[in-house]
C-alpha cells in the first residue's frame, strides 16, 4: 500500500518525452563530463598552445589507453558489486613476464603471453570469488601482494628489456589516421565491453546479478559462472593493458602499474557507476579515464610537483563523489521514490 | 481523542497520494484504516508518524503542543510506528532487539547511564507477552523466522511509552497463529489507553481488530464506519467502488486413468521437508496448506531447485530430475513465484520491461545477443496483457506491491513453464489485483499446465484450487476437496497435535 509514483496506465508513456527532454535529463546526470569540460578550459586558458598541441595529445591518449583498458577492466567487476585491487600487480606481472619469457623474441608472442597471464589471475581471482564465496576485497588484496612480490622476483627489481625492443616501440608510435593505435585498441574495447554489457544476456545478467543476487540466483541465473566470466574477462583486459605498457615503454619495469588499481576504481566512480554494483555504464568510465588522463597531464604542464599531483588527484576524487551525491538528493527530492510498500 | 487530522494532503510528482483527509483518533480504541493498494492508507500512516512529510494540512497529537511536522516530534509526541518490514538488527540479541529503542537519543544514551539488562526476567516477560516466550533472550535474531521477526518488533511497545501505535501491515508476513498474539497485545495497549490504528487489507483480521474502520480511496477518505454496524461485504464495495465478482472455481479437471502426472514427488525430504509425496496432474491446481515451520515452503522450494533436497525423488511427466539449484530447474521449464518479491522476486534496478524478461532473455537472444527489437515488443505486449501500472521504463521498485507481483509473474510465465510452484502469490496485495493474478492462475492450468499454490489463507486455496494438501511437521496429513471443506477444516488440521 503505498504512495508510490503510480503513473496512472498510460502505457509506453516513456514515448511520450521527446527527444530533447531526454537529451537533458541525461546531460544533467553527466557531471563527470562537467568535470571534463571545466577541466579542459582551464587546461585552454592557462597552457592553451601547449595542451591541445599535437605532441601532448598524442601523449595524452597513449597515458589513457593503458589505464583506460584496466578501468574497463574494473568496471565490470564493480557492476557485479565487487571491487578487483589487483589490477595494478596483475598488469605489472603481464607486462614483465611477456617482456622477460623466451627473451621477449615478438610482440604477437608478447600479447598471448600477456593475456595468458591476465586470464589466469583473473579466474584465480574469479574461482575465489564465485565459487568459493569469498569477499572480492580480500581475495584481490591477496593477489595484489602475490603478483607485485612475482613482478620483484621475476626481474630481481630489474628493468627487463624485450628482445623485441624496436619492434615494441615501434608498435607503440605507430598511428592510423593520425590516432595512436594503443588509444584505438582501447576505444575497440570500450566499445566491445559496452556491446557485450547493453546487448547481450551476459550483460544483462551481470546488471542483475550486481543489483539482487538473490532475484539473479532465484531466476535460475548462472551466478557462479557469470561471476566467473567477469573476473576472467576483467583478467584479459587487465593483460592487454600490460601488452600496452609494454608497447608504450619497451621495457618492463617492476613498477609497471604501482597503485594503478586506486586510479582506476577513482574512475570508475566518478564515471557515476555503484560501488556496490548493479550500474554504471561504459561511457561514464571512459569518461572518468579521459578525467584522469588530463588532470595528471595539466598539473605536469603547470610544473606541480609530483608530491602535490597526488593530492590534487585525491581532492578531485572527493569532489566528485561529493557532487554525485548532491545529484542524488536533488533527485530524490523532485522524484521521490518511495519504496513500495504493498 | 488522541489525535486529528485536517485536511491532510500528500502530493507526489503526478500523483496525489493522500488529497485532503480528516480523521480522528480516540484513546483506548484501534481504528482499522482500509483501502486498495495506492489508495493512501500507508501514506497516511507515515504522515503521522511524522516518516513523510505534509505537503498540506496539519495533524495534531493531544498533549503535544503543535503539529508535529516529522519523525523525531511524532517519536516525542507519543507515536510508535510498526512497519511492515520489522526493524530488527540481526546481528543482536533477541533481548538487545527488544530494548532497541533505548538507543535512541535523549537520557538513555549518555555515556553514564546504566544499561538496560537485555536477558532481565522484564524482558522475557515482554517476549511472553507476544508468544515468543520459548526464544532465549542471548539467542542472535538473525536465526528468526519472519513472522517471530514481526512479533519481536511488536514486544517493544511493551517498553516505550506511547499513546499512538501504528500497525502498518504488520500481519502480512505473519500468519494466523501469530494473530492471536498480536490480538492479545492490542487488546493490553486499548486497556492502558494507547489509541491504535491498524493498516490493513486483511478484512478478517480489521474486522477481528477494530472498533472503526476507515476507508480510503484514490487518497480520500470514502467513510468512517462502526465496525460492529457493517460487515467485510460492505468495506470491500466500499474499498473498491463496485461490487466485487466472486471468483469462480476453476472447472473440475478429469484425469484420465492412466494419465502421467505433470509433477510426481516421492518421499521428498529437504529442510523441514520429511517424506513428503503427492502428484499433481496437468491442468491441475493444487493448494498446499501449513502453518510456518510446517514444511510448506520447504516443499516449494525443494521442487524448484531453490534449495537442494536431501533425499526422494521428483519426476517432471513422468521422467526423473535433478534440480541442484534454480538454473537446473528453470532448464526443465519449472517456475517458482518467490514468497519473497523484494529480496528474490525482481531486480531493484532493472524496469518493469528488464525485470520481466530476466528469465526469458535467451529466448529473445541469438548467440547470446538481445534481440532488442523483438524484446521491446514482446515486453509492451506484456505490460498492457497483465495490465502493469506505468510503463516498460518505470522501476518496479516503485510500483505498488499488486503491479510488483504481476511484474514477477509475467517474468514467470513468459518462460513458458511446464510446472509453476507459487509461494505466496497474493501476500501484500489488494482485491483487485488478487482477482487479476487468480484469473492468470486459472488461465495457465486452463493451458494443461500443472500448479502447486502455497499459502498460509486457508480462504484463498479454498477458492482457487481443485486440491488442497495440509501439511504439518513437515509431512502431508490430509487432503481436501474444496468443494467440501471449509477453513476451519484446514486450519483445525493444521493445528492439531498427535497423540
Amino acid at each position: 500500500m503505498t504512495a508510490t509514483p503510480t503513473v496512472p496506465p498510460v502505457h509506453h508513456h516513456e514515448e511520450d518525452t521527446s527527444r530533447g527532454t531526454a537529451i537533458s535529463t541525461w546531460l544533467k546526470g553527466q557531471y563527470a563530463l562537467y568535470i571534463l569540460l571545466a577541466l579542459l578550459i582551464v587546461a585552454t586558458i592557462t597552457r592553451g598552445s601547449i595542451f591541445w598541441g599535437r605532441t601532448n595529445l598524442t601523449n595524452l591518449l597513449l597515458q589513457m589507453s593503458i589505464i583506460g583498458v584496466v578501468v574497463l577492466a574494473q568496471l565490470i567487476v564493480v557492476l557485479t558489486g565487487g571491487i578487483d585491487i589487483s589490477v595494478g600487480s596483475a598488469l605489472g606481472l603481464a607486462a614483465v613476464v611477456a617482456a622477460g619469457l623466451f627473451g621477449g623474441p615478438s610482440v604477437l608472442l608478447g600479447l598471448v603471453v600477456a593475456l595468458g597471464i591476465g586470464g589466469l589471475i583473473g579466474a584465480v581471482n574469479g574461482w575465489l570469488v564465485a565459487f568459493r564465496g569469498l569477499e572480492p576485497f580480500i581475495v584481490t588484496l591477496g593477489m595484489l601482494a602475490l603478483a607485485r612480490g612475482l613482478v620483484y622476483a621475476y626481474g630481481n627489481g630489474i628493468p627487463i628489456n624485450p628482445e623485441a625492443a624496436d619492434s615494441y616501440a615501434s608498435f607503440g608510435q605507430s598511428t592510423l589516421l593520425g590516432i595512436p593505435v594503443l588509444a584505438l585498441i582501447w576505444l575497440a574495447m570500450a566499445g566491445l565491453i559496452a556491446f557485450l554489457l547493453y546487448r547481450t544476456v551476459w550483460g544483462r545478467r551481470v546488471y542483475a546479478i550486481g543489483s539482487n543476487v538473490e532475484a539473479a540466483r532465484s531466476s535460475g541465473i548462472p551466478v557462479k559462472a557469470t561471476l566467473w566470466s567477469v573476473y576472467i574477462l576483467a583478467g584479459l583486459l587487465v593483460g592487454l593493458g600490460g601488452w600496452l605498457f609494454l608497447a608504450r615503454f619497451a621495457s618492463g619495469t617492476s613498477t609497471a602499474g604501482n597503485l594503478l588499481e586506486l586510479e582506476a576504481i577513482a574512475a570508475v566512480v566518478i564515471g557515476g557507476a555503484r560501488l556496490s554494483g548493479g550500474y554504471g555504464k561504459v561511457f561514464g568510465a571512459v569518461v572518468g579515464t579521459i578525467i584522469f588522463a588530463v588532470i595528471a597531464n595539466l598539473l605536469s604542464l603547470l610544473n606541480v610537483s609530483t608530491f602535490l599531483q597526488d593530492a590534487f588527484r585525491g581532492a578531485l576524487i572527493l569532489v566528485a563523489v561529493t557532487l554525485a551525491t548532491v545529484q542524488i538528493v536533488r533527485k530524490r527530492k523532485t522524484n521521490p521514490t518511495q519504496p513500495a510498500t504493498a | 481523542m488522541a489525535f486529528t487530522a485536517v485536511g491532510v494532503k500528500k502530493h507526489y510528482p503526478g500523483v496525489k497520494a493522500l488529497d485532503g483527509v480528516d480523521l480522528e483518533g480516540y484513546a483506548g480504541s484501534v481504528l482499522g484504516i482500509c483501502g486498495a493498494n495506492g489508495a493512501g492508507k500507508s501514506t497516511f500512516a507515515k504522515l503521522l508518524a511524522g516518516v513523510e512529510t505534509l505537503t498540506d494540512g496539519e495533524i495534531t497529537i493531544s498533549g503535544f503542543p503543535h503539529p508535529v511536522r516529522n519523525a523525531a516530534e511524532a517519536e516525542r509526541a507519543g507515536v510508535l510506528m510498526m512497519h511492515q518490514e520489522p526493524l530488527i538488527i540481526d546481528d543482536f540479541t533477541v533481548g538487545e532487539n527488544v530494548w532497541l529503542y533505548k538507543l535512541r537519543e535523549g537520557r538513555d544514551i549518555r555515556p553514564w547511564a546504566r544499561k538496560v539488562d537485555t536477558n532481565s526476567a522484564e524482558t522475557r516477560e515482554v517476549l511472553q507477552g507476544v508468544g515468543l516466550g520459548h526464544l532465549s533472550t542471548r539467542q542472535l535474531a538473525r536465526g528468526l523466522g519472519p513472522g517471530q521477526r514481526q512479533m519481536l518488533s511488536l514486544s517493544r511497545a511493551a517498553v516505550t511509552k506511547h499513546k499512538i501505535m501504528i500497525l502498518d501491515e504488520t500481519t502480512a508476513s505473519t500468519s494466523e497463529e501469530h494473530f492471536n498474539d498480536i490480538l492479545r497485545l492490542v487488546e493490553r495497549e486499548k486497556n492502558e489507553g494507547t489509541s491504535i490504528i491498524f493498516v490493513s487489507h486483511r478484512l478478517n483480521e480489521v474486522f477481528a481488530m477494530c472498533d472503526r474502520i476507515a476507508v480510503l480511496r484514490n487518497g480520500t477518505l470514502v467513510k468512517v464506519l462502526d465496525a460492529a454496524e457493517t460487515d467485510p461485504d460492505e468495506v470491500t464495495a466500499l474499498m473498491i467502488g463496485q461490487a466485487l465478482k466472486a471468483l469462480a472455481r476453476p472447472d473440475p479437471v478429469h484425469a484420465a486413468p492412466d494419465q502421467v502426472p505433470a509433477l510426481s514427488v516421492r518421499d521428498l525430504h529437504g529442510g523441514s521437508a520429511n517424506g513428503v509425496s503427492f502428484d499433481v496432474n496437468p491442468g491441475e491446481i493444487v493448494g498446499l496448506y501449513g502453518l510456518v515451520g510446517s514444511g510448506r515452503s520447504s516443499v516449494a522450494r525443494t521442487i524448484t531447485g531453490q534449495r537442494p533436497a536431501a533425499g526422494g525423488s521428483i519426476k517432471l511427466h513422468g521422467r526423473e530430475v535433478s534440480l541442484p539449484n534454480p538454473t537446473a530447474a528453470v532448464a526443465m521449464g519449472i517456475a517458482y513465484l518467490t514468497e519473497d518479491r523484494r529480496l528474490e522476486g525482481f531486480v531493484k534496478d532493472f524496469d518493469n520491461g528488464e525485470n520481466m524478461s530476466l528469465v526469458a532473455l535467451p529466448t529473445m537472444a541469438k548467440a547470446g545477443v538481445v534481440d532488442a527489437k523483438r524484446e521491446k515488443t514482446r515486453i509492451r505486449e506484456l505490460i498492457s496483457e497483465y495490465q502493469v501500472k506505468g510503463g516498460t521504463k518505470t522501476y518496479t521498485r516503485n510500483l505498488s506491491g499488486g503491479n510488483q507481483q504481476k511484474v514477477v509473474v509475467a517474468k514467470w510465465l513468459e518462460t513458458d513453464p511446464e510446472f509453476v510452484v507459487l509461494d505466496e502469490p497474493t501476500k501484500g496485495i489488494d482485491v483487485g489485483a488478487r482477482s487479476n493474478i487468480y484469473q492468470i492462475i486459472h488461465g495457465v492450468a486452463a493451458r494443461g499446465k500443472g500448479i502447486l499454490v502455497v499459502s498460509s489463507e486457508a480462504e484463498e486455496l479454498l477458492s482457487l484450487c481443485h486440491r488442497i494438501l495440509v501439511m504439518r511437521n513437515g509431512e502431508i496429513v490430509a487432503e481436501f476437496d474444496p468443494e467440501h471443506a471449509t477453513t476451519d477444516d484446514l486450519v483445525r488440521t493444521a493445528l492439531t497435535h498427535e497423540g
